[in-house]
């Protein structure tokens, strides 16, 4: 059970980066970003290829994040200044970033087998040298270091998104036009968000990678959705009174999004079902009826504010973006 | 106030030459929405604006904040050609309102980072926090002005006020940082009379107190006439009457729709001034 509980966390803390990323991105600037089902593989990729490279592992993870971050300004460089649809930007990025995994890596996958990975190296930095604690102490420790960096990036990302500069990417969810009028150029803002937005999807696959010791070109199918059940089962429990409950609550969610995952495993439930149950829940609590967080929910696919509409509601319309 | 003033001794502060703008250019569907416009505001300005359905008069407000480009022509603000400027580009000298309160205030944030983003407008946006101390103090003091109570809800979202709360709020946010041209199209049309008459009563004070050059349309031929210093009409496109202030307070809503049949040919078809004289609206 205790390995239910170490493997929980620590997958929850790890996607849960990649949850941030999804809630600035969906629900906070209203774009619907496939770009993230690319950037998690990528991230991880790139890690591996610069590990093998004998790049040193924290540097790694970084290249990781950034190759991510570039990603993110790819799809937004096609939104914005090429006028592709917002959906149809993160398929091509996603489909180009393959390439860029096979290539990089030289094929599909990459394992860091014999590589001292990133986690060792802050243990080792911390002064907790491999093999002087149990299993579980360790473990324990990575944890640690998990939930420091994660609520590092959760109090950031609260400041930030009260800053004037953070204050315009919830502008640019609720009202493109309003924003356009009081002097900010909306692109630049989409750009912002997608590069921070995949920066964080491109760490956290750069850190799955360093956990599981290996990449693989398919490891990004299927986390997108996860992403947004964590976001969901953030707001079922946190609500979405507040941004500070956003925040908090997406990582709560993907936690025990993970936890669940990881006692489905335990009790041998069939895996290959997950994706299939998942992608259901999110369906069912999508269309919940008179359910306080319906309007949230369906706000993370709307493509854009319809003008006129009321009192900020959104409508399911992801794909319908106008450029007037 | 910034004021440009010409060598030959009239400082005009926004300016259009010959402006055109043509919607479905050639198509059987073209519509000229404006043509030749050519016109001069000049501090001191309060323009109302009134005109059939469809002339050209929210085009006119459009092009002059950047919302639609002019094909051809030229505009001036305050001595800069902004002609091919984007819109947020042109935002640090306009404040805008239109017609739909939902329109101008985001809904899901509050008032005060409403006012947050209206006070930087125009200029850069830095990492400093947007709600901060003594910006909140100066946001209780604007907010207090428009008597509606909002100084007292600073951290409400703006998605849950009515539309005329909103609409005021609007009309601070506009006007928050200092424009050099406040543009109003029918800001008050969606309005139940009681708040019309409320956010026209809080504009005229404003545009008093803070001396806004200000172009306001409006289907209200009362309210045409009793506000501002200038009046003009538009039809077709064109802008067909402008009269000057010393003209305008002599005139009734009769003779002024009397001069528009004149100036224009054909009657005034605006399907909600219909309404006023049957008395719906305030
Ligand atoms: N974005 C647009 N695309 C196509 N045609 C447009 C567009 N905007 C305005 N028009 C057309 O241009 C003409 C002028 O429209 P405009 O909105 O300026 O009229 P208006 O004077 O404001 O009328 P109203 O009193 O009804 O508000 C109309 O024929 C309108 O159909
Ligand atoms: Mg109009």
């Amino acid at each position: 059970m205790e390995n239910v509980l170490i493997s929980g966390l620590q997958q929850g803390l790890i996607y849960g980066f990649m949850a941030l990323g999804v809630l600035l991105t969906f629900c906070l600037l209203g774009f619907p970003d496939l770009t993230v089902e690319g950037t998690f593989p990528l991230g991880a990729a790139i890690t591996a290829k610069a590990m093998v490279e004998g790049g040193d592992p924290l540097l790694a993870v970084l290249l990781g994040a950034v190759a991510g971050a570039l990603a993110g300004a790819a799809t937004g460089l096609m939104h914005t200044r090429l006028k592709v649809n917002n959906i149809l930007a993160g398929i091509l990025t996603t489909s180009a970033i393959y390439t860029v995994m096979l290539r990089s890596m030289g094929r599909p996958n990459t394992s860091l087998l014999g590589y001292e990975d990133f986690y060792t190296q802050v243990l080792s930095l911390c002064g907790i040298a491999e093999g002087k604690f149990s299993f579980v102490a360790t473990q324990i420790a990575v944890i640690v270091i998990l939930a420091v960096m994660v609520v590092a990036v959760r109090l950031l990302l609260g400041w930030f998104l009260r800053t004037d500069l953070g204050l315009t990417i919830r502008a640019a969810g609720n009202n493109e036009k309003m924003l356009s009028a009081l002097g900010v150029d909306v692109n630049q803002t989409k750009m912002l968000t997608l590069v921070l937005a995949n920066f964080l999807v491109g760490l956290s696959g750069a850190l799955a990678c360093q956990m599981q010791g290996f990449a693989d070109v398919g490891m990004g199918i299927g986390v997108l959705v996860a992403a947004i059940a964590s976001v969901i089962l953030g707001q079922m429990l946190f609500g979405r009174q507040s941004l500070s409950r956003l925040l908090t609550g997406v990582l709560l969610g993907s936690i025990l999004y993970r936890a669940l995952l990881a006692l489905g495993l335990r009790l041998n439930l069939p895996a290959e079902d997950f994706k299939l149950v998942t992608a259901l829940l999110v369906l069912l609590a999508l269309t919940m009826p008179k359910f306080q967080l319906r309007k949230t929910k369906k706000r993370m696919f709307a493509a854009k504010t319809r003008r006129g509409n009321n009192h900020g509601e959104v409508y399911l319309e992801a794909g319908a973006e106008h450029h007037d | 106030m910034e004021r440009y003033t010409l060598k030959r001794g009239r400082s005009i502060m926004i300016k259009l030459s010959s402006v055109y703008k043509v919607f479905f250019p050639g198509t059987p569907n073209e519509i000229l929405a404006l043509r030749n416009i050519n016109l001069h505001i000049r501090p001191g300005d309060f323009i109302t604006v009134i005109g059939s359905n469809g002339a050209g008069k929210s085009t006119l407000l459009k092009v002059i904040s950047g919302g639609e480009m002019a094909d051809e022509g030229r505009i001036t603000i305050a001595g800069k050609d902004v002609t091919d400027c984007p819109e947020h580009q042109r935002a640090a000298d306009l404040g805008r309102i239109d017609q739909n309160p939902l329109t101008g205030t985001a809904a899901e944030m509050t008032i005060e980072e409403n006012l947050a983003l209206a006070y930087l407008r125009g200029k850069k946006r830095g990492l400093g926090l947007a709600v901060i101390g003594n910006r909140q103090k100066y946001f209780r003091e604007v907010l207090a002005e428009t008597g509606l109570g909002l100084e007292e809800r600073l951290q409400t979202p703006v998605g849950t006020l009515s539309g005329g709360q909103r609409q005021a709020l609007a009309l601070v946010m506009a006007t928050l940082a200092l424009p050099k041209l406040l543009l109003l199209d029918e800001h008050t049309a969606a309005l139940d009379p009681q708040a019309a008459r409320q956010i026209m009563e809080t504009t005229a004070r404003l545009v008093q107190a803070k001396s806004l050059i200000t172009l306001m349309i409006t289907h209200n031929m009362e309210q045409a006439l009793s506000f501002g210093n200038r009046l003009m009409m538009m039809h077709r496109g064109r802008i067909v009457l402008d009269i000057a202030q010393e003209e305008k307070r002599q005139l009734s809503v009769p003779q002024l729709i009397a001069k528009f049949t004149a100036a224009s040919g054909s009657a005034l078809a605006d399907d909600r001034m219909l309404l006023e004289k049957e008395g719906f609206s305030g």
